[in-house]
């Protein structure tokens, strides 16, 4: 059976990093303050057309962008 | 009469049996380590380098088990939870990992991979009380569809730390 994750169109990656962040969450707050920092992402990109740069995105934010159009579509 | 014969011949060839090399009556079992070789690695550190441990039990997918020398190869994914390693001197010792995936090599090699991972006594039992009232929050609430299910995840991982803190 897939889990409930998939069905809402979250990726494995997602699914890792979610965990991640939780597990580093829950630590003690001198170890929790350096391993926060491993969490962050500042990764960009931008698609080029002609020869021209297109807008720079956040990694991340496309992402959740994806994620939403790939869950169950609402009925409505 | 043939047996007789048999008897005389085995009489006659002690002698030479004896003196044959002591190394070539070393069983196949005895050269074979009973040790497993553990490499227990996070993106940013290495726990366990090839270190020789006598057992490791793991939160696979699909269920616990635990793997000892000679294990037959096998790839799994973990679940959020304890990872116990049992070594030979220094007893047993337990991280929780943020799940990941442990693969055993044909050679008693066991590599395990996970994003996180940290000693139980490295959290917070009031950290993770708080968050998993918060995440239920969350769950139970009209947010998207994407927040609930990060939620859900959250409150798994947290019920299992929840668990083994006690």
């Amino acid at each position: 059976m897939a889990p409930a994750w998939k069905a809402a169109g979250l990726t494995y990656n997602k699914y890792l990093e979610v965990a991640a962040r939780v597990v580093r969450r829950s630590l003690k707050d001198d170890i929790r303050l350096a391993a926060e920092r491993r969490g962050q992402t500042e990764l960009r990109f931008a698609k080029w057309t002609s020869g021209k740069q297109g807008d720079l995105t956040n990694v991340a934010d496309a992402n959740a962008v994806a994620m939403a159009e790939a869950g169950t579509p609402k009925t409505s | 009469m043939n047996s007789l014969r048999i008897a005389r011949t085995v009489l006659r060839a002690r002698p030479a049996a004896i003196k044959a090399p002591l190394l070539q009556r070393r069983g196949y079992a005895e050269a074979v380590s009973d040790k497993i070789k553990l490499s227990l690695v996070l993106p940013h550190q290495s726990i366990y380098k090839s270190q020789d441990v006598v057992q490791v039990n793991i939160p696979a997918e699909s269920g616990d088990m635990g793997v000892l020398a000679n294990h037959v190869p096998s790839i799994e994914q973990l679940k959020p939870g304890l990872v116990e390693i049992i070594e030979e001197t220094a007893g047993s010792k337990q991280y929780f990992l943020s799940g990941g995936f442990a693969i055993v090599q044909p050679n008693s090699e066991l590599s395990i991979n996970a994003v996180e991972g940290f000693p139980l006594e490295d959290f917070s039992i009031d950290a993770v009380r708080s968050q998993i009232s918060e995440a239920q929050k969350i769950a139970g609430g009209s947010g998207s569809e994407q927040d609930i299910a990060e939620a859900k995840i959250e409150l798994e991982v947290l019920e299992g730390l929840q668990a083994v803190l006690k």
